[in-house]
């Protein structure tokens, strides 16, 4: 079984990456998890989850006879992770139209898929992993402009087929109050939770950690949590997930 | 480390107020290079830049003093400013952007280079930073269906035209 989630927001600074490794920690509970940082061009998920000395990263997958997506992927905290490297070189000389092959590759042997996607709509490679996945995450904050961007990456995301998971308000300040409640009236899917702002999650990717590794008894990794268990995973097919990523569009070089 | 924007507007101005109001209006994802009256009369390179990510001003640069953030904005002489403002797409912004060198503080270009109190404070707002403050400008803008509805219909457009663009179709269900 497979079910391929991507955990987007339109703008960054919204801790997308921290919840991405949260929701996966959780979910790593009960099933097979993979997180792949599917943002290419700004590598962000390697430092939150303490591999930013691995040799290999999918930077090395996507190139002309690179290497296997295997080698990419590390066991940390529960979870097979798929870090990106930082060097501008790799990224240049990596070929997106790989990754799908590499997630494809990745889909046959998981049960839940996170693709942490570009803080963007503006390439067609940022678009790709909420094209492809099943079912968007959206990451929004309790401003005016994250959650404009979070309800226009529902747009793209039921333009092109794909369902919404849910969305998850991050770095909540004070209590919201009907904000959240508004909020929900114009998002497809159920409201997963409110994470409160804590200084913690900082804290863990200065550690190189997960929230739920650094911090499992914060209130925030409470509520990621509760949000993990509101998304119910599917028990999809590995292989139509598969053929999905091997035979979808092909994105543009960087 | 910016790449070139396109520009939106060139003109000799002697407030600034109206353009940082234009910006926000806009939700501009770009830059604004200020150059005030010594410059233009090739005293000094006294020039200087803010970008703006969302319509908020983010970084802020002075050329002659080498200067970032909130000192940036102290060293910008006065007006009349030959004012060029550029759109840029927020990806090329992000790197810089994560910097916390050149920051400033939301409101601190209205007060600062426009001497515009209620802008800074609706600058702040839009930005999120007044957390009480911009928890109501979102309660209303949630209560807001037409401009909602708008704003959702415009992503849905937007993401039906670059469908084709990208080689999306297959995707776009009938």
């Amino acid at each position: 079984m497979v079910e391929a989630f991507a955990v987007a927001s339109g703008k960054g600074g919204t801790g997308k990456t921290t919840s991405t490794l949260a929701l996966g920690m959780a979910l790593a509970d009960s099933y097979d998890v993979t997180v792949v940082d599917a943002d290419t061009g700004m590598a962000n998920l390697l430092f939150h989850a303490g591999l930013a000395d691995v040799e290999t990263t999918l930077h090395d997958v996507l190139v002309e006879g690179g290497a296997p997506v295997e080698d990419a992927t590390y066991e940390r905290f529960g979870m097979s992770v798929v870090p990106c490297g930082t060097s501008l070189a790799a990224f240049e000389a990596a070929d997106p139209e790989r990754l799908r092959d590499a997630v494809a590759d990745l889909a046959a042997d998981t049960d839940v898929l996170l693709l942490d996607s570009p803080a963007t709509l503006a390439s067609k490679s940022a678009v790709l992993p909420i094209v492809l996945a099943d079912r968007v995450v959206v990451v929004l904050n309790p401003t005016i402009p994250a959650v404009s961007d979070g309800l226009k990456v529902q747009e793209y995301a039921l333009s092109y087929g794909s369902d919404i998971a849910g969305t998850l308000f991050n770095r909540v300040e004070g209590d919201i109050g009907d904000v959240a409640a508004k909020a929900d009236r114009y998002f497809e899917g159920p409201l997963l939770a409110s994470v409160p702002e804590t200084d913690a999650a900082g804290e863990a990717r200065a550690a190189g950690e997960p929230l739920l590794a650094h911090a499992p008894d914060s209130a925030a990794a409470a509520a990621f949590r509760e949000a993990a268990a509101a998304l119910d995973p599917a028990d999809g097919d590995s292989g139509a997930v598969a053929d999905r990523f091997r035979t979808a569009v092909i994105p543009d070089p960087p | 480390m910016i790449p070139d924007g396109e520009l939106l507007r060139s003109r000799v101005v002697t407030d600034l107020a109206a353009v940082l109001e234009d910006a926000l209006d806009r939700r501009l994802d770009g830059y604004a290079v200020v150059e005030p009256r010594d410059a233009l009369l090739g005293d000094t390179d006294d020039s200087g830049v803010v970008t703006f990510e969302d319509g908020v001003p983010h970084l802020a640069y002075h050329v002659g003093s080498d200067r970032g953030g909130p000192p940036a904005l102290a060293a910008i002489g006065p007006g009349p400013y030959r004012l060029e403002l550029y759109a840029l797409d927020a990806t090329d912004l992000a790197i810089a952007h994560e910097s916390d060198d050149l920051r400033v503080p939301p409101g601190m270009a209205a007060e600062r280079l426009a001497g515009a109190p209620d802008l800074a404070e609706r600058t702040r707002r839009v930005a999120g930073t007044d957390h009480e403050d911009g928890r109501d400008a979102l309660d209303a803008f949630l209560d807001d269906e037409a401009a909602i509805a708008e704003l959702r219909e415009n992503a849905r457009t937007e993401a039906k035209a670059r469908a084709e663009q990208w080689g999306f179709e297959d995707a776009v269900p009938e």
